[in-house]
């Protein structure tokens, strides 16, 4: 293995694609695309801003990009990484930060997303939508019906289409009577 | 062992810059830019314009190459492309293809 490994330094910084059949380990910086058949490890303080799609990933150090690994990922302690990540088995160590949507099940739509990317954002957020969206707007949303209470229609055209039929029942309630109970339980109290 | 090395099965598309030794053994495309040392390895095939400290050509290299220092292409190197440099090494047997300029 030792002769069959590429080694970007730490004072080494590559912008553009990377793509091989052999191990690769960052030190230094990335930015762009890798696309390997083996290993990728990104050691403690390397930084990598990247799409990456390998077999086995392992982050020490900074990753920002979406994440493919047809194997494992791990992210150690010292791991922060932002980002999707796709792939069989993941590992996070205590300490590792994270921030992104993990996917353990079907790699090849990640891939595919992935592999184009110019096509990869606009796809993964049309074909996705009902999965992708709904998170976020049951968080922010009902507040926001609550407040612009004459725009209510809008929000209801808009939303059925993309999300699932729970969601129009949760902000019914939450803007018909929610603040209004809330407030009086607690004078009454 | 702060080193870079591309292996043999790398295809690097873009510009790789840095501050430390670089070993080419695999394609590189685009813009080379180092402080140190650039090795461009027997078997490797790099299109790109090169600059570094002292550059050593032992593969093939398509592009110009500005080396500080020194510039050495090996036996079995091809190179096509300009070359400047205040010292310039061929060996027997390299081939090489374009202007010299050695700030004279």
């Amino acid at each position: 293995m030792a002769d069959k490994e590429t080694i970007i330094g730490a004072e080494t910084r590559i912008s553009g694609e990377i793509r091989g059949e052999e191990d690769l380990v960052i030190r230094g910086r990335v930015d762009g695309k890798i696309q390997l058949s083996h290993a990728l490890t990104v050691d403690k303080g390397a930084i990598v801003q990247a799409d990456v799609d390998v077999k086995t990933l392992v982050v020490a150090g900074t990753l920002v990009g979406n994440i493919v690994a047809s194997e494992s990922v791990r992210l150690l302690a010292s791991a922060r990484v932002v980002g999707d990540l796709a792939a069989p088995r993941v590992m996070m160590d205590l300490g590792a930060a994270y921030r992104g949507r993990v996917d353990m099940g079907d790699i090849e739509t990640a891939r595919a997303a992935v592999a184009s990317h110019a096509v990869a954002k606009p796809a993964v957020s049309s074909a996705d939508a009902t999965k992708a969206r709904p998170a976020p707007p049951r968080m922010a949303a009902p507040p926001k019906v609550v407040a612009m209470a004459p725009k209510v229609a809008a929000p209801k055209v808009a939303i059925p289409a993309a999300a699932p039929p729970a969601f129009p029942r949760v902000t019914g309630a939450v803007a018909g009577s929610a603040p209004a109970w809330a407030k009086k339980k607690i004078r009454r109290r | 062992m702060a080193n870079t090395v591309i292996g043999s099965s790398i295809v690097i598309d873009g510009e790789i810059s840095g501050d430390e030794p670089l070993t080419i053994l695999g394609t590189v495309k685009g813009k080379v830019s180092m402080a140190e040392n650039v090795t461009i390895e027997s078997g490797a095939t790099v299109e790109a314009d090169v600059e570094g400290q002292t550059v050593i050509i032992s593969g093939k290299l398509t592009g110009n190459v500005n080396a500080r220092e020194k510039l050495e292409l090996r036996p079995e190197s091809k190179m096509v492309g300009n070359a400047k440099a205040p010292r310039i090494v061929v060996a027997d047997g390299a081939s090489f293809k374009g202007n010299v300029d050695m700030d004279v």
